[in-house]
């Protein structure tokens, strides 16, 4: 078979089709005349003789048709008339032509969007060779519960030189770096410090230069730094010589000596360098928790064979020290880590999205059905004149593909919009949000989707085709007065099967909606409004942080006290405070002991959440005082040591006594309990407040702190003040992570508000279009049985009667709708668990709104057929149907 | 037009074309009446399943195809075997006489 003969032959005839058909009439004339002229041979008339040639050849037209149908240019010529027609017949309904690719393009489009997400966020595979094999390796006290705790450095080297199941193990941590060059504003950085095997154990290569040296990554080694790619192209030009460039970070000097890729984000998406680690096995206490720990597993080996090995080494460790008292180790695929927090959300708005779309397909399908019922007659004619089932069905679905790849470039194109305004709305901390758009994979997917959908529409009008009663339209002019009993039964199916769908939305968004308020009702612990916080590092250079003469960081503490003094006479200030982290942020814990309490502590010493705040830290952010007096100035580094315990310590370390004057003992160094403060929620409004405690900055200073200021009004509008305020004391120093407490909090619940917003639209979109779909099966009823109503008016019923008959149909579908939906809801909302807060999967008010809220609407939406029906004056629906 | 008996023959419609035109070119009306005539009258073939196999061994590039005029200056399309056509005809015959000996020694070993 010569594929090219063919492909020449077919073309031929495409580009030519009028010189192809007159060649197959000219052949099979020859061929009628040779078999007239043999019959005249034979004694027939010509008359005679050319009946009988036609009766031979079984009909000239048959065999014209059959030769001229043979070839590969048919299968074209048959798929362009049908794309043709189809494109007629469509632009012959507008009306009908526009709801649907609108609606259509709306669920396709909203299903594009939701799934370039996914795709982004999710499925894309990470930027590490063989990721699956990369494990974190967590500590976790097991008396407070945590699992998922950073680990010490002498811990992470025993780690590193006891375990069997990881070719590598690195640690890292993230601190902040303020990059000062000559001439321009001092900016904060965020570095990623870490052991120097992190880039083996990631399995990249660095994009220029080198990693680090063992020498580099030693206590005391050469300050050496690697850029990350994005700041290597903004601040540094993309310039292949910053290799051996000298950067100033915290005022000391850093050479360049490599840049990382871009895609590599670790340990973050923010990261934007790297530097040693430059720690040793005894530079850092075993109870100082700072590090987090990965690792990559050796080949063949399990995770589960790992964390065996980690549990192993966290026992012996815990047997060996007793800083490592209750403190176990477990492994985390790194995927899990990134993802954990948004995967539930992301799947569970791509499953209502695609409930959506089903909805919309149902009410598309509806009206498809609708527009069979019109051209019944069509159908019957063209049925009569010889097309086959097969024919037909392929007319139906180039015309249904025709328009769902019109919806579906209309969705596409609203996609392309709605996911800009979807990634301003969705929460800051979405992982590889950068990842989102549509790309090859999103276009895959619509056009999957399109063809899916629109094979399901082909079927619905190709079976509507095959149930006619040919002789029966045909005779009747295809009126859609015949009540087909087929037909209203799908229609109504597809009815009750739309408002299920949408009861299932919107239970589902009832919960979510529930769960959200719920968590905003959440008492923080502390005021949120009108206060704002910035961050500031003090360089060491400028500011002595040396362990040597701690707590007496004397210039630390000066600073401090101007920084306050000067901001507290900003007008509209009421208060100010330092503290080494604010609000919302967990900080640090701390492994502790209680006087008197020694031997418990041999069992399992707990952790304590740590904040050390100036004496007006308890007033600015609104914690309240339950016993005993607030941390003051006379607390300072040659006054006795003192803490101040929350609530939630106070109760689960002195149940029945007063803590007050007890002391406990952290960082090597007794300090007395003076008194108890309200608790603040430390880990955002989902969790319960941890057991804390809180020390005076001067005599547990710190470096690294947030700046509070409580004002009379807009906190924002201190801002500008509070910089100035800061730069007159302390000169060059960079200001970050500047806003309002309010923003902070309502930042902390922006991932459930997203879900639920779009939860919400998603139900809103399906419930208007089950109504519509309510609306659009009662007319078609109440227009089928015109003739019905027409005689029962005639007999007597009266009008009220007449509406009572629709209405109770529409009542009947809304029924079996709410009871499919309601058990498919009390089934299916299992998978909202992960997003509800203190709220049940089975919480019957929301079962209970949701039922009704349709229930009425639908009800609604059947009232109005219901009122038609009343009006349909008897005498012209009589006249109509018969 | 004899429906029945050309599709029994279905498959070797083929082989009786190309060894009716490997005598000499013809036209589609005689290649029917030649294969009607030697087969004296076993094998009758539609004309449409003709033009149409013709069509498709054109294609194929067993036959050419040529339109020459008749005597009342009518078109008329005549087909000739093609080199390839002459090596398909020779394969066909093959096959077809390796089947006929086995139907042949199916029929002989059951009598």
């Amino acid at each position: 078979m010569s594929t090219w003969r063919q492909f020449a032959r077919g073309l031929r005839v495409l580009t030519n089709r009028s010189r192809s058909d007159q060649d197959v009439t000219d052949e099979v004339q020859h061929y009628l005349e040779q078999t007239t002229a043999a019959y005249i041979e034979r004694g027939f008339s010509p008359d005679e003789a050319l009946r009988s040639a036609r009766l031979e050849l079984g009909g000239v037209t048959n065999v014209r048709e059959q030769v001229r149908g043979y070839g590969w240019e048919n299968v074209v010529d048959t798929t362009l008339a049908d794309l043709r027609y189809a494109a007629r017949r469509l632009r012959a309904a507008p009306a009908f032509t526009a709801v649907v690719v609108l609606t259509l393009g709306v669920a396709i489009g909203a299903n594009s969007a939701i799934f370039s997400v996914v795709d982004g966020v999710l499925l894309r595979p990470l930027p590490y060779p063989h990721a699956d094999r990369l494990l974190m390796v967590w500590e976790g006290d097991r008396n407070s519960g945590t699992t998922r705790e950073d680990a010490s450095v002498p811990d992470y080297y025993d780690l590193s030189n006891g375990n069997h199941s990881f070719t590598a193990v690195g640690a890292f941590e993230e601190q902040p770096l303020t990059l000062t060059e000559a001439g321009a504003e001092p900016v904060r950085l965020v570095a990623g410090t870490v052991t120097r095997n992190v880039l083996q154990i990631l399995g990249v290569a660095p994009r220029l230069g080198r990693g680090f040296t063992a020498a580099e990554d030693t206590p005391g080694g050469a300050r050496v730094a690697m850029l990350g790619e994005q700041i290597w192209r903004t601040r540094f030009g993309g310039d292949r010589a910053v290799i051996g460039h000298v950067i100033r970070l915290d005022d000391q000097p850093y050479t360049v000596v490599g840049v990382i890729p871009e895609a590599v984000a670790f340990p973050s998406e923010h990261t934007d360098l790297w530097v040693p680690l430059q720690q040793g096995p005894t530079t850092t206490p075993r109870y100082t928790h700072k590090v987090k720990v990965i690792g990559r597993l050796r080949p063949g080996v399990t995770a589960k064979a790992a964390q065996l090995d980690v549990r192993e080494i966290a026992q012996r460790l815990e047997a060996a020290y007793p800083a490592n008292k209750g403190r176990g180790m477990t492994v985390e695929p790194i995927s899990t880590v990134l993802f954990a927090a948004v995967r539930p959300s992301l799947l569970v708005l791509l499953g209502a999205v695609g409930l959506v779309l089903l909805v919309a397909c149902a009410n598309v399908a509806n009206l498809l059905l609708a527009r069979a019922m019109v051209r019944q007659r069509e159908v019957a004619v063209r049925t009569a004149l010889g097309a086959t089932t097969g024919r037909l069905a392929r007319q139906f679905f180039t015309e249904s593909l025709l328009l769902t790849l019109a919806a579906a470039v209309v969705g596409l194109v609203l996609s392309a919009l709605g996911l800009r305004l979807l990634l301003a709305m969705a929460p800051a901390d979405l992982p590889r949000a950068g990842n989102v758009g549509i790309n090859a994979t999103v276009l895959g997917f619509t056009l999957v989707v399109a063809i899916a959908v629109s094979f399901g529409f082909g079927l619905v009008p190709t079976f509507s085709a095959l149930k006619l009663d040919l002789q029966h339209i045909l005779r009747t002019g295809g009126r859609t007065g015949s009540a087909d009993p087929y037909h209203r039964r799908l229609r109504e199916a597809l009815v009750i099967a739309e408002i299920a769908l949408a009861v299932v939305l919107v239970v589902g968004a009832g919960l979510v909606v529930r769960s959200f308020w719920t968590l905003r009702q959440v008492d923080p612990g502390f005021t949120a409004q009108n206060v704002l916080h910035a961050s500031l590092e003090l360089p060491p250079a400028r500011y002595p942080q040396s362990y040597d003469i701690y707590p007496r960081w004397t210039r630390i503490a000066g600073f401090y006290d101007q920084v306050t003094q000067r901001v507290e006479t900003i007008p509209g200030v009421r208060s100010v405070a330092f503290a080494s982290n604010g609000p919302l942020d967990p900080g640090i814990t701390n492994s502790f002991t209680i006087e008197g309490r020694e031997v418990e502590a041999a069992r399992g010493q707990a952790e304590i959440s740590t904040r050390l705040v100036s004496p007006g830290y308890f007033v600015t952010i609104g914690l309240p005082l339950l016993r005993g007096r607030l941390l003051s100035n006379t607390d300072n580094a040659d006054a006795p040591m003192v803490a101040v315990i929350n609530a939630t310590a106070a109760r689960q370390y002195f149940p029945h006594q007063n803590p007050i004057g007890h002391r406990l003992n952290f960082w090597g160094q007794w300090r007395e309990i003076v008194g108890i403060v309200g608790d603040e929620r430390f880990h955002g409004l989902t969790e319960a407040a941890p057991a804390a405690v809180y020390t005076p900055l001067q005599q547990t200073p710190a470096a690294s702190v947030t700046l509070l200021a409580r004002t009379t009004g807009d906190p924002a509008l201190a801002i500008g003040a509070v910089r100035r305020a800061v730069e007159n004391v302390g000169g060059e120093l960079a200001l970050f992570d500047v806003g309002t407490i309010q923003q902070a909090l309502s930042g902390s619940i922006a991932r459930q508000r997203f879900t639920m917003l779009l939860l919400g639209v998603f139900a809103g979109v399906a419930t208007a279009l089950a109504l519509l779909g309510v609306y659009g099966v009662l007319s078609y009823t109440v227009a089928q049985r015109s003739g019905e109503m027409g005689i029962r008016m005639a007999l007597g019923a009266a009008d009220g009667d007449i509406v009572r008959l629709i209405f109770r149909r529409g009542a009947a579908l809304v029924v079996a709708g709410l009871c499919i939906g309601l058990a498919a809801a009390l089934a299916g909302s299992r998978v909202l668990a992960h997003l509800l807060f203190s709220i049940g999967t089975t919480d019957a008010a929301t079962y209970a709104v949701a039922s009704v809220v349709i229930a009425g609407a639908a009800l609604g939406a059947s009232y109005l057929p219901a009122r038609r029906a009343a009006g349909i004056d008897p005498a012209v629906a009589l006249r109509r149907e018969y | 037009m004899d429906e029945p008996n050309t599709d029994v023959i279905q498959g070797t419609l083929d082989m009786l074309i190309l060894k009716t035109l490997s005598l000499q070119p013809m036209h589609g009306y005689g290649i029917a009446r030649r294969v009607e005539q030697i087969s004296r009258g076993v094998f009758k073939i539609n004309p449409g399943s003709l033009l149409t196999a013709l069509q498709r061994l054109e294609r194929a590039g067993w036959l050419d195809a040529e339109w020459r005029q008749t005597e009342n200056s009518r078109r008329a399309k005549f087909y000739s075997l093609t080199r390839t056509g002459r090596k398909q005809l020779g394969v066909e015959t093959d096959e077809w006489t390796r089947r006929a000996a086995a139907v042949a020694r199916l029929l002989k070993s059951e009598g």
